[in-house]
């Protein structure tokens, strides 16, 4: 950029918007530094004063006593399949689902979204949940973790609006070339809206990362659990009093819970950081284009 | 899902529908056939099993299981609820027509009652198949039957935690007491100011600077122990048999006023409204480890204890972490102080721990009673089967150094002792045993055991569930107020009006009534 032919005001206010960013910046990233130098640090360089965003001393028992439970390695695929399973699923779904909806000639169009729409503002609710889950037979399997919420109404309204929102010529010339209604489906609807599936899967897939509630209530099997949970159970476990339950451990107790507890933070968050800048840019543009044409 | 279904997949609603109602069918059979089976006495009996602090869940083909099962010929389906969501996970079970036999009871027990989760247990079934368990509840104290009390029946087998009888410790800075020439650990209100002026003052940890002070939050608890009772919160104290809340009594004023001046005179550390703990486990005290603050409190004879027991062995966990900071550093355990009228304690967790209870279901077979009660007795008078079923396996899960038990770790899986049934049976600790197994530790914690305030065991009632946020953070903010002078001293008899006008006055009604209705007079 060019600062040198701009005026005095421009001047002020690229100054005043680096300025901020850079603020913004850093709020961000000097929690991320403390919580990964603390991770790696020893308890004395923990407990004295100050902040710590550079390690001083290098001490990893705190990854030790996370990856020393080695339920976590089955927990990390667990949640990998949920998510993968989940989000394909999701998708499949939700397109499918949308694209009926989206066509002026369905019968009783309007009463069919009604229906679906009706589900947005009443659930069941936690028990009765719980027991339709139970009853159907899917307790301790990854099917009560992808099927009570594989398709959310608010994903699939946007899905149609954005396939409504696709030219009608588009198929018309295409029957006029002789295609059959599944043949438009799969070669004409879903690659263009590929910007809005890719949406759908993103938030799909960081839903199902983040989750734990319904693995802690479904599954009792704690060989099926998913990451989220053994992790939030590491760094509690890490905190309690072991003496206060009544006879658990008085000697060997975790005398580094902190560096243990950031550990399991990092532990948790890098996948996610590592795949978000590739997905982000789909995100971005999918809500986008989405939201134009809609 | 829902969007494939076109008109004629209606069915398919209709058919979960069915199903659903099929299936409570069969479940609601299910229970009166297993209660036909257990009839016969040869057969082994079956135990819905959530009496444990379920740390991981457990191989019921372990040796353990196996053990347990041939000895009371029982047959055990051990649930595994993780023991962090306990609560939010058994309720849905609970309300979802789940129920085990036996459980830990982590509610409070009139509303499990009221529920129909428990079933009453009578004295005489437990005196007669577990009477040394009944003897040392009674020797250790005997208002612990109290506790699981309810309109005067048993509903549930207490436990004793062991720890519980120890106070919390005072820790001096010994190296600092010697810097400004105390010789003699102090024991009186007088001997503390004079000790922590002089760690204001003279300058302890010699860096040239004026920035040690006396003490922090942690000690404060210790100080109005020397005026009789350590109001935290809303916690409760007995006054002539009735229930009365510790923070609006009158000898608050006195400490409060005591406080006030240390504050003044720049004893108590200006951050101790944040605390003395910035992180980390909640006994460490980071301004103590900083050469901060000289006197500390809180944490357990375990937690600062500064004697090795056993080879290999060098002190408790916040020893070693102070020691890390402070390698030239020494500790002293100390006394609560001594108040004006020879008062003084310090605060104390008290010895209940979670209860045990049986359901309803497992009451229609007296045989499930017994074999539990039975279970019990065992752990109290085989201190072979109490290691076992408590500890796990000798020369596995644990081993005996010097006069203590140490853990054997596995590298790869610290729950790898839970996994093969150690506490899955034992159903609480046998504080007798407990101590024989750990003498050392406990040898250690009687030689720096102080006199304590154990907390008043009082029924949980519905309005202090519903005030005791406002009230604590009432008390809370009116004594840092008054110590740091915002408020004057005499401000508290305001606030001791506010207490009781906001909820105070309803709580103590219906908790005396409550406590009334529980000892069952």
């Amino acid at each position: 950029m060019k600062i040198k032919n701009r005026s005095w005001g421009d001047r002020i206010y690229v100054g005043f918007a680096y300025t901020v960013l850079v603020l913004l910046c850093a709020s961000i990233i000097v929690p991320m530094l403390q919580v990964v130098t603390i991770s790696m640090s020893p308890v004395e360089v923990i407990n004295s004063y100050g902040f710590h965003l550079f390690p001083t001393k290098f001490d990893f028992s705190g990854y030790e006593q996370v990856f020393r439970k080695s339920i976590i390695w089955t927990a990390y695929g667990n949640t990998i399949i949920r998510t993968v399973l989940g989000t394909a699923l999701t998708v499949m779904l939700t397109f499918m689902g949308a694209y009926p909806l989206s066509k002026k000639t369905l019968p009783h169009r309007p009463f069919w979204t009604a229906l679906i729409v009706f589900t947005m503002f009443f659930s069941g609710g936690l028990i009765p949940s719980y027991m339709l889950i139970k009853n159907l037979g899917l307790m301790n399997s990854v099917w009560s973790l992808v099927l009570p919420g594989v398709v959310s109404v608010f994903l699939l309204l946007i899905v149609r609006n954005f396939i409504s929102a696709l030219p009608e010529s588009l198929e018309e010339s295409a029957k006029i070339d002789g295609a059959g209604e599944m043949y438009i489906l799969w070669k004409i609807i879903m690659p263009l809206s590929m910007p809005i599936l890719a949406t759908v899967s993103l938030y799909s897939a960081v839903g199902h990362w983040n989750a734990w509630f319904d693995s802690m209530l479904y599954i009792q099997d704690e060989h099926k659990q998913v990451l989220q949970l053994i992790l939030r159970r590491i760094v509690i476990d890490g905190t309690l009093d072991p003496a206060a339950g009544g006879g658990a451990d008085l000697i060997d107790k975790p005398v580094n819970g902190e560096s243990m507890k950031m550990a399991t933070l990092v532990v948790s968050i890098v996948p996610i950081i590592c795949v978000y800048p590739f997905l982000q840019k789909y995100f971005v543009k999918g809500t986008m284009l989405g939201s134009v044409k809609g | 899902m829902r969007k494939e279904r076109w008109g004629h997949k209606w069915a398919g609603f209709a058919a979960a529908a069915l199903l659903v109602g099929t299936l409570t069918a069969c479940g609601g059979g299910k229970t009166s056939d297993s209660a036909g089976a257990a009839a016969d006495p040869s057969k082994p009996v079956e135990l819905d099993w959530l009496a444990y602090n379920s740390y991981a869940q457990p191989d019921p083909n372990s040796d353990i299981f196996k053990m347990v099962e041939k000895k009371f010929n029982a047959k055990f389906n051990v649930w595994y609820v993780d023991t962090q969501q306990w609560n939010d996970q058994v309720n849905v079970k609970f309300a979802a027509g789940e129920i085990p036999d036996v459980l830990q009871i982590r509610e409070q027990i009139p509303k499990y009652v009221a529920n129909g989760i428990l079933a009453d247990i009578s004295e005489d079934d437990i005196r007669k198949y577990a009477p040394t368990y009944a003897k040392v509840i009674d020797e250790y104290d005997a208002s612990l039957w109290n506790t699981v009390k309810y309109e005067g029946k048993i509903y549930a087998l207490p436990s004793i935690n062991l720890n519980g009888d120890y106070p919390q410790s005072l820790v001096w800075r010994k190296d600092w007491l010697d810097k400004v020439g105390i010789t003699k650990i102090p024991e009186t209100l007088e001997e503390f100011e004079t000790a922590l002026k002089k760690f204001r003052n003279e300058d302890p940890d010699g860096n040239g600077k004026k920035d040690t002070y006396g003490m922090s939050d942690h000690a404060i608890p210790f100080v109005l122990g020397a005026f009789g009772l350590p109001a935290d919160n809303t916690n409760y104290v007995l006054k002539d048999g009735k229930i009365e809340f510790a923070a609006v009594q009158p000898e608050m004023k006195e400490a409060l006023a005591l406080l006030n001046k240390w504050y003044k005179e720049e004893l108590i550390d200006p951050e101790f409204i944040t605390g003395e703990n910035t992180g980390g486990y909640w006994a460490d005290s980071q301004a103590f480890y900083n050469n901060r603050i000289g006197l500390t409190g809180g944490g357990m004879f375990y937690h600062w204890r500064n004697k090795p027991i056993g080879e290999g062995d060098a002190g408790g966990g916040q020893y070693l972490n102070f020691k890390k900071a402070q390698p030239n550093g020494e500790i002293a355990f100390g006394v609560p102080p001594v108040g004006p009228n020879g008062q003084s304690g310090a605060p104390q967790w008290g010895v209940s721990s979670t209860p045990v209870g049986i359901t309803p279901k497992a009451a229609e077979d007296p045989r499930k009673l017994q074999t539990i009660l039975t279970m019990l007795e065992a752990s109290f008078t085989d201190y072979d089967y109490y290691m076992t079923v408590f500890r796990g396996t000798e020369g596995v899960d644990w081993k005996k150094e010097g006069d203590t038990v140490v853990n054997i770790e596995d590298p790869n899986d610290d729950n790898a002792s839970f996994k093969r049934g150690a506490q899955v049976f034992s159903m609480m600790e046998n504080p007798e045993f407990g101590k024989k197994a750990f003498s050392g530790l406990y040898k250690f914690g009687d030689s720096v055991k102080t006199k304590g305030y154990p907390p008043v065991i009082a029924p949980a009632v519905d309005s202090l569930s519903q005030y005791s946020g406002n009230l604590g953070k009432l008390q809370k903010e009116t004594y840092t107020k008054i110590i740091i002078g915002e408020q004057p001293v005499d401000s508290f008899d305001k606030f001791a009006k506010t207490f009781m006008d906001n909820g105070g006055s309803q709580v103590l009604k219906d908790v005396n009534e409550a406590y009334q209705k529980m000892v069952g007079e």
